[in-house]
C-alpha cells in the first residue's frame, strides 16, 4: 500500500533539514536534537534497505513558488505562497508498505518538534 | 512475449533449481541466472536457440556465478570458495524444482509482498525491471525489495530443495495464498498500464497452472486454479470505459465460456477429493455465479451456505460481507443487515463493510442511513473506479425517485 507522507514545517530561515532552523527543535537539549536526527537517519535507511521508499525530496522556500489559478475566463499567474498559513509543505516521502500500521509506525519516527507530519493513503 | 523470451523463461526454476542444487548460494544463483537469461536475449534472436537451451543457460549462469565469486571475494576466501563451486555434479534438474522454489520463496519470514516478487523473479523469470513495472515501483525499490528478501533466506537458512514432504503441505499453502495475492493485485489494478496488468494475471495463472501440475491430487491447488480462471473469465464484464461494472449488471454474453468451463470442471473435479478448503469453496462460489444465466436466476441459497462453510474454513470479514449479501437475497436484506450489525464497531474503518451495508439499507428503502453509509465507504475507499461507483451511487439515491 502506497502512502505519502507530508512534512508541514516553517524553517527561518527557509532551509534543510528543517530541524536545524525550527526553534522548537534547537531549544531541545543537545542529546534529544542527536536522538531525533539519529532516527530520522534510521527510519529513512530502514525504508531504502527495506525497499519501501519509492523517493522522497525537499521542497523550496514557499515564497519561490508561483500560483496559476483561473479567474474571469483566463488564467492568472501570480507569486507565492500558496497559503499564508502557520505551516508550508517542505518535503514528501512516497512509501509502499505492507500495512496501514507499518506507514504510522514510519511517520511516527519521521515526526519531530515544531513542525506537522501527515500521513495520506495513496489511491490507485 | 515474444517466443525466445517465453523459451527462456519457461527454463528459469529448471535452471535455477540445477545450479543451486550444484553450487547452494541460492541469492547468488538468482542473479547469475537473471544474468544468463539476458545474454540469451542477446544472442538467441541474432544466432537462433542453442539445441539444449537447459543446458546453455546453466552454462552460462554457472560462469556468471564463478566471475561473481571471483570480482568480489578477497584473494584468499576466492580461492577457497573457487574449489567450493567447482565441487560439482551434474546440473540435475527435476519436475518439482518449479514447486520447490515457489516454496522457497514464500518461505514464512517473508513478507507477503516480496514472496511474490521474489517468486516472479526466480520461477517466472521476471526482470527485477517487470516487476517493479507491475508493481508500480521505481526499478531500485523493487531491486532492493529483492535483494533483501534474499539476504532474509540465507540468514533463515532456508535451502533448496524445499521442505520435509510432511511440512510440504503447510508451505504449498502460503505459496497458494501468494499466488492469489498476485492475482488479486493484478486483476483489481485501476491504474498503470493496462498491459502490465495482462502480464501479471497471466503469470497468477500460469504459477496456479504449475501448482496443479507440480501435485494434481491436492484439491486445493485445483480450487485455486478454478476460482482464478472462473473470476478471469469475467474479466472483460468488469469495467466499462474504465467505470466498475457489478455483478449484477454485466453482460453476460461476455463471459469466456471456455474459461468458465475449464474452471467448473476442474472443481468439480476437486470437491469430492476432500478435504474441501478455501480455495475450492471460493472457487464454488463462483462457479455459481458463472453457471447463472441472468442475476435473478443465482442459485443464493447455495452461495449462502457455501460462504457458510467458508466461515467455518476462513473466517474473514469479507466472507462474512459475501454472506450478508447472499442471506438478503434469500431472506431479504434485513436478514443481511442483521448479520452485519455485530461487526460495525470493530471495522469502522472498512469501506466494503459500509459499501454492503448502504446497498442493504437501500434495498430496505432506508434511503437516508443508505447514503449515509455509501459516502462513508466511498470516502474510506482507496481505488479510485470504486469511488467512482460509490459516489455514482450515493449521487443516485440522492435524487428521490419518479
Amino acid at each position: 500500500m502506497k502512502y505519502l507522507i507530508l512534512i508541514h514545517s516553517n524553517p527561518r530561515p527557509w532551509g534543510h533539514p528543517t530541524g536545524d532552523y525550527l526553534p522548537e527543535f534547537q531549544d531541545q537539549p543537545a542529546e534529544v536534537r542527536e536522538r531525533l536526527n539519529a532516527e530520522f537517519e534510521e527510519v529513512l535507511t530502514e525504508l531504502q534497505n527495506r525497499g519501501e521508499l519509492i523517493t522522497g525530496e525537499a521542497l523550496g522556500d514557499p515564497t519561490s513558488s508561483r500560483l496559476f489559478r483561473w479567474q474571469d475566463g483566463e488564467r492568472l499567474v501570480t507569486d507565492g505562497p500558496y497559503a499564508e498559513g502557520k505551516e508550508h509543505l517542505a518535503g514528501f516521502f512516497l512509501i509502499d508498505v505492507e500495512s496501514h500500521a507499518r506507514a504510522e509506525e514510519v511517520t511516527h519516527r519521521f515526526s519531530g518538534p515544531g513542525e506537522t507530519t501527515e500521513l495520506r493513503p495513496v489511491m490507485s | 512475449m515474444d517466443e525466445w523470451e517465453d523459451v527462456w523463461r519457461r527454463q528459469t526454476p529448471h535452471v535455477l533449481a540445477a545450479l543451486v542444487r550444484r553450487h547452494g548460494r541460492f541469492a547468488d544463483c538468482e542473479d547469475a541466472v537473471q544474468e544468463a537469461m539476458f545474454a540469451a536475449s542477446v544472442q538467441w534472436p541474432r544466432e537462433g536457440a542453442p539445441r539444449d537451451p537447459r543446458g546453455w543457460l546453466v552454462r552460462v549462469a554457472s560462469r556468471r556465478l564463478i566471475d561473481q565469486v571471483r570480482s568480489e571475494a578477497s584473494r584468499w576466501a576466492r580461492e577457497e570458495r573457487l574449489a567450493q563451486l567447482r565441487e560439482t555434479g551434474p546440473a540435475r534438474s527435476t519436475d518439482d524444482d518449479p514447486l520447490h522454489l515457489m516454496i522457497l520463496c514464500c518461505h514464512p519470514a517473508l513478507t507477503k509482498a516480496s514472496q511474490v516478487a521474489l517468486m516472479l523473479r526466480a520461477v517466472g523469470g521476471l526482470t527485477t525491471s517487470e516487476v517493479a513495472a507491475g508493481f508500480l515501483v521505481p526499478e531500485s525499490t523493487m531491486a532492493q525489495r529483492i535483494s533483501r528478501a534474499k539476504a532474509t533466506l540465507t540468514r533463515h537458512g532456508a535451502t533448496f530443495p524445499a521442505p520435509a514432504p510432511q511440512e510440504e503441505a503447510t508451505r504449498m499453502a502460503a505459496v497458494r495464498h501468494a499466488v492469489a495475492l498476485l492475482y488479486t493485485e493484478a486483476h483489481t489494478r485501476s491504474s498503470g498500464p493496462v498491459i502490465t496488468d495482462a502480464a501479471l494475471t497471466g503469470e497468477a495463472l500460469r504459477l496456479a497452472r504449475e501448482l496443479v501440475r507440480a501435485r494434481p491430487a491436492d484439491p486445493e491447488n485445483l480450487g485455486l486454479l478454478a476460482l482464478l480462471l472462473l473470476t478471469q473469465a469475467r474479466a472483460a464484464s468488469r469495467t466499462d470505459g474504465g467505470e466498475i461494472v457489478p455483478l449484477e449488471q454485466q453482460d453476460r454474453t461476455r463471459w469466456d465460456v471456455g474459461r468458465i468451463a475449464e474452471g467448473v470442471a476442474l472443481i468439480e473435479a476437486a470437491l469430492p477429493v476432500g478435504p474441501v478448503g478455501e480455495f475450492q469453496l471460493q472457487a464454488a462460489i463462483a462457479a455459481v455465479h458463472a453457471e447463472a444465466r441472468t442475476w435473478p436466476d443465482t442459485d443464493w441459497t447455495q452461495i449462502a451456505e457455501l460462504y457458510r462453510l467458508l466461515d467455518a474454513v476462513a473466517p474473514s470479514l469479507s466472507v462474512t460481507l459475501g454472506r450478508s449479501a447472499a442471506l438478503a437475497r434469500v431472506h431479504g436484506p434485513d436478514a443481511g443487515l442483521a448479520t452485519l450489525d455485530p461487526l460495525a464497531s470493530r471495522h469502522a474503518r472498512s469501506h466494503r463493510l459500509q459499501a454492503v451495508r448502504g446497498h442493504l439499507l437501500a434495498e430496505a428503502g432506508r434511503r437516508e442511513e443508505a447514503v449515509a453509509a455509501l459516502t462513508e465507504a466511498a470516502r474510506l475507499t482507496r481505488s479510485i473506479p470504486e469511488q467512482r461507483y460509490l459516489n455514482r451511487v450515493v449521487a443516485n439515491l440522492a435524487v428521490p425517485g419518479p
